[in-house]
């Protein structure tokens, strides 16, 4: 019997052998972190960079996808395929190429005139990001020249008036998934235009600015262990709140913890949380023994109007009410219209 | 000896590491793609219809079938308008070179974007950033081909059957996640006729389009890919994935 016996040559050689063999493997791994992303509809891919887009898809070319490309192939690959078919790629290109030489300024003069004129006027959309929608939103107050004839501009951030409690209900139905979020509601989606309710003659919508207040309004009261809060002057009257600014009162979002002695009449009750609440102007109360204290937004209340202030946007393919926060889920009920306030919950 | 053998299991495990990257591409495979590729590479324009199914679960993880039927036309490498109908109701998209808009028939209201300059960075940017589809946008990228070499570890020709009375060559490719089936038609032009991807970690969800009605390079006037807002249209925000 003999016996095999390696000295440190025949060892370095098996581990040479064993690194060469791991490394193109992470090395293929790499490669497929770059692949071409896909826009597709249920898309095959499950990789979607932008990195990796051919930069010929941006040349002027007259072919809707600047012609087929095989840059890629590896080698490996090509040895398993038929030289006819391997010709034809490297030929395409340039078959291709001088196609589109002879189109090119045909489709430039095309694009020139479509685009200059129409990009600088079109009005596009306002886009809103997870991360920042929240203050933006709010901005929109104090630029919304519709309404009186200001042209102040003040920014108010109320963010923080229009924070959502989660609601003690659990829900039956699957939330709407689009970014990693989650859109909770108890009814369905049942869409219909966002058209601002206006509760009376006393009642101005947010933005609404006045160098003065007239003498029934009152100085209100913050409950609140927000700091912010106490330095600001909120003032009140007849369910409008009110924001001193330098330049005079703006009408606000109803801050939290406002303790007011009474309400409009207009208020109309909703069930939140199997207890009632009182709504009025997009704000919610809650009665107590000094009168009325508004009270956050609680995810599934119902509501049936919303007020001025509110933003409609798209997310994903369903079209909600924003107001700082909160977002407004379309609903019908009974065959009426309404809002139901939806519980927006991190999915990861 | 001893010592020696405790190197077997990293040689071993080396090769184990290795076969597993081993691809099986059929050739006649691949050479249909590309010659589909071509086809498709070679287009100034086209037009054609899609008839799409699309599984999605419901809370219960049940299996709910949505349809749409979609009208495409692309026109050069940056114009593109989409109409759908279907269980989701009736959408168009209109890409005219600069501005991407999308128009919601059911509710009234569209959004207009800033788009990319070509239609297939268009179409990237809108499915990143705001998670639009585009029916059938996968053949349409001009590394069709090695983009599926490079995804999928086998790619098999499965022969010719006829599909609506259409000739027509079937090919699959499986990787570990899905399992994709194109049958490409075998008349003047070797173009799509229908494929179906099946979701294997996705409890076997499946997504179905079959075209018909191509128009090969039509002469479609730039207005059609203007849009035009209906009246009491409205332009409303929209919020970015992520």
């Amino acid at each position: 019997m003999t016996t095999i016996s390696l000295n440190i040559k025949h060892k370095l050689g098996i581990l040479f052998v064993f690194v060469a063999l791991v490394f193109p493997s992470e090395l293929l791994a790499q490669r497929m972190g770059h692949r071409s992303s896909r826009g597709g509809s249920r898309s095959m891919s499950s990789s979607r960079s932008m990195s990796s887009r051919p930069t010929k898809s941006v040349s002027p070319s007259r072919s809707i996808n600047g012609g087929h490309k095989t840059a890629n192939r590896s080698t490996k690959k090509a040895t398993t395929r038929p030289s006819t078919s391997r010709n034809k790629t490297t030929t395409r290109p340039s078959t291709s190429r001088n196609k589109t030489t002879t189109n090119r300024p045909n489709t430039n003069n095309v694009k020139n005139r479509a685009t200059t004129n129409n990009t600088k006027n079109r009005k596009t959309s306002n886009i809103k990001n997870k991360k920042t929608n929240n203050i933006g939103n709010n901005n929109r107050v104090g630029n919304n020249t519709r309404v009186g004839n200001n042209n102040v501009n003040i920014n108010v951030n109320n963010s923080r008036n229009t924070r959502v409690n989660v609601s003690s209900r659990s829900y039956n139905r699957a939330p709407y998934r689009y970014g990693g979020r989650g859109y909770y509601c108890h009814r369905p989606y049942y869409y219909h235009p966002y058209r601002p309710f206006y509760w009376g003659s006393y009642y101005h919508p947010w933005g609404y600015f006045t160098a003065t207040l007239v003498t029934t309004a009152i100085i209100v009261a913050i409950v609140s262990d927000n700091d912010d809060d106490k330095e600001e002057e909120y003032h009140y009257d007849n369910g409008t709140y009110y924001l001193k600014t330098p330049e005079g009162f703006v009408a606000v979002q109803a801050p939290v913890g406002a303790q007011v002695e009474s309400i409009p009449k207009e208020a109309e009750k909703v069930e939140v949380n199997e207890t009632n609440n009182y709504y009025y102007g997009g704000a919610f109360y809650e009665k107590n023994s000094d009168g009325y204290i508004v009270v956050p937004a609680t995810a599934g209340t119902i509501v049936p109007n919303l007020p001025e202030g509110g933003e409609e946007v798209k997310i994903g393919e369903q079209t909600y009410v924003q107001f700082g926060e909160t977002y407004y889920q379309p609903i019908q009920v009974d065959g009426k219209n309404m809002y139901e306030i939806v519980e927006v919950k991190e999915e990861k | 000896m001893k010592k020696n053998l405790l190197l077997l299991p990293f040689l071993l495990l080396s090769f184990f590491g290795f076969t597993q990257d081993v691809k099986e591409i059929d050739s006649t495979a691949v050479f249909l793609l590309d010659k589909m590729g071509e086809v498709i590479g070679d287009l100034e324009s086209v037009s054609f219809e899609a008839n799409n199914s699309a599984d999605e679960l419901d809370a219960n993880k049940n299996i709910i079938k949505h349809y749409s039927a979609s009208v495409l036309s692309f026109s050069g490498s940056n114009k593109l308008r989409i109409r759908t109908e279907g269980t989701k109701g009736k959408k168009g998209m209109f890409y005219d070179g600069s501005h991407l808009s999308y128009y919601n028939f059911d509710e009234n209201n569209y959004i207009t974007l800033e788009a990319p300059e070509s239609t297939l960075e268009m179409i990237d940017k809108m499915h990143l950033d705001y998670n639009f589809n585009f029916p059938a946008a996968d053949f349409f990228y001009p590394s069709f081909t090695d983009d599926m070499l490079e995804q999928f570890s086998t790619i098999k020709y499965l022969g010719s059957e006829f599909i609506n009375g259409e000739e027509c060559h079937r090919i699959m490719a499986t990787n570990d996640e899905i399992n994709v089936q194109l049958w490409l038609s075998n008349g003047t032009y070797l173009l799509p006729k229908r494929f179906v991807i099946i979701y294997k970690n996705k409890s076997n969800l499946q997504y179905e389009s079959t075209f018909s009605n191509w128009i090969i390079n039509p002469n479609i006037p730039n207005s059609t890919f203007d849009f035009l807002p209906p009246p009491h249209a409205k332009l409303i925000s929209i919020l970015k994935k992520s």
